[in-house]
């Protein structure tokens, strides 16, 4: 897998980089923008991990949807979604979390957690992914079912209770 | 380093992008943004335990993940939409009450 150190690093400096993009630039525009190279980058790490289907995944459901979606509430809120800068508090509390989080998760690898070498036959292909859904994981791939439909008739109930009010 | 520490360490540190940035924003759009970075995180770190162990049961983990990062950012837009359409600021912090 050492051919594959370039590509992989490569991918992992784009999400990185666009992530942080997202959290910190100032017009919601240009993190929706970011968020849309972020999932790219994402995409392509999928695909250089030999999970094709996911990355296609991936690119249909957060750069094909998400996106857009973001970019439509962007566009109907007030001023753009233009917000006030973050209170100092509000910076040292954020940064702090994640400080602790980073620091948590490192401990914890470096305590005694190691990867396991790679199996020889890594990667997927779509029907060995089929049979898992629709095997193993029958039950959570069936729950994703009563999830979108929920998801729907919430969506539509939240704004037609926005509508009767004048 | 060995490719799989840097996707690990990749995967780590966007979810700690993510919640520092669902932290400190006042938007709910970028507060959304910084969930989906986690979720992403998470994905990733899926995707990789699916390549490191040979099984592919992650790559499926991680497409039931991708449904649920759809419908929750279908439903946290319209919230959003919903409580500040009609507001002139945009602060997460500023709905103290619940509005029936």
């Amino acid at each position: 897998m050492n051919d594959l150190f370039l590509p992989l690093a490569v991918g992992c400096a784009v999400a990185l980089v666009s992530a942080l993009l997202v959290v910190l630039a100032r017009r919601p525009v240009h993190a929706v923008l970011a968020l849309l190279g972020h999932s790219l980058s994402i995409a392509a790490l999928y695909m250089i991990l030999g999970a094709d289907m996911v990355a296609v995944g991936q690119v249909l459901v957060y750069a094909g949807a998400i996106v857009v979606l973001f970019l439509f509430v962007v566009a109907l809120l007030p001023q753009g979604g233009a917000e006030d800068d973050p209170t100092l508090g509000r910076v040292l509390g954020g940064v702090v979390a994640a400080g602790a989080l980073l620091a948590g998760i490192a401990a914890w690898l470096s305590l005694g957690a190691s990867l396991p070498p790679v199996a020889a036959n890594a990667g997927g292909n779509v029907t060995e992914i089929g049979r898992s859904l629709f095997g193993r994981l029958i039950v959570p791939f069936e729950l994703t079912t009563p999830l979108l439909l929920v998801a729907i008739i919430g969506a539509v109930a939240i704004w037609r209770r926005q509508e009767r009010v004048p | 380093m060995n490719p799989e520490v840097l996707v690990l360490a990749t995967s780590v540190v966007l979810l700690a992008i993510g919640v520092a940035g669902a932290l400190i924003r006042r938007n709910p759009i970028a507060v959304l943004m910084s969930i989906e970075l986690m979720l992403n995180g998470a994905n990733l770190l899926l995707v990789l335990g699916a390549r490191v162990r040979g099984n592919v049961d992650g790559q499926s983990a991680a497409l039931i993940v991708l449904v649920l990062a759809a419908a929750e950012a279908v439903i946290g837009l319209g919230i959003a939409l919903a409580l500040f359409r009609d507001r002139d600021r945009v602060d997460i912090d500023e709905p103290a009450e619940v509005r029936g």
